[in-house]
C-alpha cells in the first residue's frame, strides 16, 4: 500500500539519522548515573540513591545547572560529577546536531510536504480541479478559478513557481505541490479518484508529460474529466484514442480567436463582454476590409494562423528568418522582419501585419517598423510573456492577444461555463447574422453593467416550478424573467442557451416551455441573478408572473375568494 | 381596495392592540389590567391564527409561528388567571399578577413582529 510504503520511507530515514545519537546517550547517562549512585558520600554520608543521581544528571548534562537535591559532595563525587558534566553535554550536543541535520533532509521534507498536501486535498469539500503545470497558462487558469470560488489542487516540478503560489492573494484556498505530476502517487495526492474532483487539466510545457499525466489520470480514474494542452497532431490523435480526453491546443485556440478578432470582431468583443475580459465597445467591432495580411513568424502558431486565414480565403505572405516548408504559392520572404523584408513582402498592398514570433522583443520592434511605414495599418501583436505586459501596454498596436491568456480563458470556459462555448461555435459557423441582433439587445437590456454568467439548473431548488408545472400550468421563459413588482419589465437576465438532454437550443426564444431538469446559460447581472433565482423559489410570486393575478395564499383567503367572487 | 386584505390585516393589528391595551398599567396592580380584556385577546389572536393558516412560502411558515407563540403565552396568562388563588372570581395577588402580565408582554412582542412582518410583506411585493 502506498501510505505503508511512505511511512516506511520515513520511519527508515529517522531511524538511520537518530540510532546513533539515541545510543551514545543512553550509554552516556548509564555510565554516568551507575557511577554516580556508586561514589562515597562525605564522610558517613549515605551515596546518592538511583533516581537522585538521574535527577543530578538530567540538570548538569543538559546544562542547566540546579543545585537543590544534593548536599556538599565529597571528593569522588566531585571528580564524577565531572565527568558526568563534560560526556553528557558532548553526547547531547551530538544528539541535537543529529536532529537538526534529519530535519533538513530533503527526503523527509518532501514526504511530510506530500502528506500535508494529500491531507488538505481530501478535506477539500467543495468541487476542486487539479491542475498539473503552474506556468503562464496554469497561474492565469488558477486566478480565473478563484474569481469564480472554484479551488484547485496545483502541482508543478519547479519549487519557485509552488512558492509563487503560496504568495498569490487567492479569494479561495489553492493548494500547490511540487512534484512531478505524471507520478501515478502525486496525482492520486491531489485528488484524482476524490469524488468531487471536477477535473484535471495538463498544462505543463512538454506535450510528452501532458501525455503521460492524461493517461495516469485515466488510468486512476476512468470517470474523470481530462483536459489536457497538446501542441501536436500525433499527440492529439494519441490522446482521443485514450478515451474522453479534452484536447486544447493553443496554438489552434489562438489563430481561431485572431482569426475571430480580425473577421467577426462584433461576435469577438461581445464574447469578451460576457466573460468580463473588456467594456463592451461597439466602435472597436468595426469588421475590417478584405485584403492582404503578412505573417511574421511562421512556427507553429504562424502555421495554425496561415491555415486559418487559409480557409477564410485571404491572402497572405510570411515573413520568417529561417527556410521553411511552406505551401506552394504561399510567398515567403527569408530574413529579420525589418522594415525592407516588410516592403519586399509587399506591406504597401496589405491591410494587416500580424507579428506572431515566439520572442517578444522580435513582435515590439516588427510593430514599430510596421506603423513607421503604414500608420494606418491593423497591427496584431503576440505577447508571449505574461510579465511583459507593461512593454505592451505601450505600444500603439489594434490587437494584442497573449497565447496563455487566451488558453486559459478557454479552459476556464470549459469548466465553469461550457455551453458558452457551444453558443460561440454556433454564432461563429451557422448563426452569423444573429450576432447583430443579440449585440443590440444585450447593450440594451445590460447597458454598461457589469455582468456576469452563470448555469440556471432547473432542479429541487427551484422548486416553484415545480408547484406551477404540477398544476399544468406552463411556465415560459419569458414568464421568469419577469420583473415581480411590474410584471410587464424584464429582470436583467437573458438567457443565451438552453439544454434539455441532448438537446442544446441556442438563444431560446421568450415562449419557450421550460420543464423541470433545464439547464440554462443566462448572463446578466448580479441583482438580475438574485431576483431570477427568486421567482424559480417562491410559488406565489411565479404564480402572478404567470397569470398576473395574486394566488390565495391561506386556507381564509381561498374560502373568501370562492365566497365574495370579485371583492 | 382589496377586502380580503382589509379583513386580513384589521384582525392581525386589533390583535396588537388588545395586547398592548391589556399590558399597560403597573405590573403587580391588579386594577390595571382587565380579565375581560386579556379574554379578547386571545380570541382575536387565535382567529388570526386560522387567517395565517395554508401559506406555503417561507415568509408564511414564519407568519404563522409567530402567531402560534402569541397563542400559547396568552393561554398560559388566562390558566394563570383562572387557577390561581379565588380564580377569576377574586382579583390575583400581586405575584399571580406580575406572572400574567410578563406572559402577556411575550405576546405582545411576538404581535409586533407580525405586524412588522405583514408590512414589510405589503411594501416588499409593490404591486
Amino acid at each position: 500500500m502506498p501510505a505503508t510504503s511512505e511511512l516506511d520511507r520515513v520511519t527508515s530515514v529517522v531511524l538511520q539519522y537518530m540510532r546513533a545519537p539515541f545510543l551514545v546517550l543512553l550509554a552516556t547517562y548509564a555510565l554516568g548515573i551507575t557511577g554516580m549512585s556508586l561514589m562515597p558520600g562525605l564522610d558517613g554520608a549515605p551515596r546518592m540513591n538511583l533516581f537522585h543521581s538521574f535527577y543530578f544528571f538530567t540538570f548538569t548534562a543538559t546544562t542547566t545547572g540546579f543545585g537543590e537535591v544534593p548536599g556538599e559532595f565529597s571528593e569522588a563525587q566531585r571528580l564524577w560529577a565531572s565527568i558526568c558534566i563534560y560526556t553528557g553535554v558532548v553526547a547531547w550536543l551530538y544528539a541535537i546536531g543529529s536532529f537538526i541535520r534529519l530535519v533538513q533532509h530533503p527526503e523527509l521534507l518532501t514526504a511530510v510536504a506530500e502528506r500535508g498536501f494529500a491531507r488538505r486535498v481530501n478535506s477539500i469539500s467543495e468541487p476542486f480541479v487539479v491542475i498539473c503545470g503552474f506556468g503562464d497558462t496554469g497561474s492565469l487558469l488558477a486566478r480565473g478559478l478563484s474569481d469564480n470560488d472554484r479551488t484547485a489542487a496545483i502541482i508543478d516540478s519547479d519549487t519557485e513557481r509552488i512558492k509563487a503560489l503560496k504568495l498569490r492573494d487567492y479569494r479561495v484556498k489553492m493548494f500547490g505541490l511540487c512534484a512531478d505530476a505524471s507520478v501515478p502517487k502525486h496525482l492520486q495526492d491531489a485528488g484524482v479518484t476524490l469524488d468531487n474532483c471536477r477535473a484535471l487539466v495538463a498544462l505543463t510545457r512538454n506535450d510528452e508529460i501532458n501525455l503521460k499525466i492524461a493517461v495516469m489520470a485515466r488510468a486512476l480514474n476512468p470517470g474523470l474529466r481530462i483536459i489536457c494542452r497538446a501542441t501536436s497532431a500525433e499527440h492529439r490523435g494519441y490522446l482521443e484514442s485514450v478515451g474522453g480526453v479534452e484536447v486544447v491546443d493553443p496554438y489552434d485556440v489562438f489563430s481561431r480567436q485572431l482569426c475571430s478578432a480580425i473577421f467577426s470582431p462584433q461576435l469577438f468583443h461581445w464574447m469578451q463582454h460576457q466573460i468580463g475580459a473588456v467594456d463592451f465597445n461597439p466602435e472597436r467591432s468595426v469588421a475590417l476590409p478584405a485584403g492582404k495580411w503578412i505573417l511574421c513568424g511562421y512556427g507553429r502558431m504562424g502555421r495554425a494562423l496561415c491555415e486559418a486565414l487559409g480557409r477564410l480565403g485571404i491572402p497572405t505572405a510570411v515573413v520568417n528568418p529561417e527556410r521553411v516548408a511552406t505551401d506552394p504559392g504561399l510567398p515567403v520572404v527569408v530574413g529579420r522582419a525589418d522594415a525592407s523584408a516588410l516592403r519586399q513582402a509587399g506591406i504597401d498592398e496589405a491591410v494587416g501585419v500580424v507579428a506572431g514570433t515566439d520572442c517578444d522583443e522580435d513582435n515590439l520592434g516588427i510593430l514599430l517598423a510596421a506603423r513607421k511605414i503604414k500608420p494606418e495599418v491593423f497591427l496584431v501583436v503576440r505577447q508571449n510573456h505574461h510579465e511583459n505586459e507593461l512593454a505592451f501596454s505601450g505600444v500603439d498596436a489594434n490587437l494584442i492577444m497573449q497565447p496563455s491568456l487566451v488558453t486559459a480563458r478557454q479552459i476556464l470556459q470549459m469548466l465553469t461555463v461550457p455551453m458558452l462555448l457551444d453558443l460561440r461555435r454556433y454564432l461563429r459557423d451557422e448563426g452569423r447574422e444573429l450576432v447583430p441582433r443579440l449585440v443590440d439587445t444585450t447593450k440594451a437590456l445590460l447597458g454598461d453593467a457589469r455582468i456576469h454568467l452563470w448555469t440556471e439548473k432547473l432542479d429541487e431548488r427551484a422548486s416553484a416550478l415545480a408547484v406551477l408545472s404540477a398544476q399544468g400550468a406552463p411556465v415560459t421563459l419569458g414568464d421568469i424573467r419577469r420583473a415581480p413588482n411590474a410584471r410587464d419589465q424584464r429582470l436583467q437576465v437573458l438567457a443565451l442557451v438552453l439544454n434539455r438532454g441532448q438537446v442544446k437550443t441556442m438563444l431560446p426564444p421568450e415562449e419557450t416551455e421550460l420543464q423541470a431538469g433545464d439547464e440554462i446559460l443566462f448572463c446578466g447581472t448580479e441583482r438580475g441573478q438574485r431576483q431570477l433565482d427568486a421567482n424559480l423559489q417562491n410559488e406565489y410570486t411565479l404564480h402572478y408572473l404567470v397569470h398576473g393575478e395574486e394566488r390565495a395564499r391561506t386556507l381564509y383567503s381561498s374560502w373568501f375568494r370562492r365566497l365574495y367572487p370579485g371583492c | 381596495m382589496n377586502l380580503e386584505k382589509v379583513i386580513f390585516g384589521f384582525f392581525i393589528i386589533l390583535a396588537l392592540t388588545l395586547n398592548v391595551g391589556f399590558v399597560v398599567g403597573e405590573i403587580s396592580n391588579p386594577g390595571h389590567h382587565s380579565v375581560w380584556m386579556l379574554f379578547t385577546a386571545l380570541l382575536v389572536s387565535l382567529v388570526t391564527t386560522l387567517l395565517k393558516i395554508g401559506d406555503r412560502s417561507q415568509i408564511g411558515a414564519v407568519f404563522l409561528s409567530a402567531s402560534l407563540v402569541a397563542n400559547l403565552q396568552l393561554i398560559i396568562a388566562t390558566t394563570v388567571w383562572a387557577v390561581g388563588e379565588g380564580g377569576m372570581d377574586q382579583p390575583p395577588s400581586q405575584e399571580q399578577m406580575v406572572t400574567i402580565i410578563s406572559l402577556a408582554s411575550g405576546a405582545l412582542v411576538a404581535n409586533i413582529v407580525s405586524v412588522l412582518m405583514l408590512v414589510t410583506d405589503t411594501l416588499m411585493s409593490r404591486r
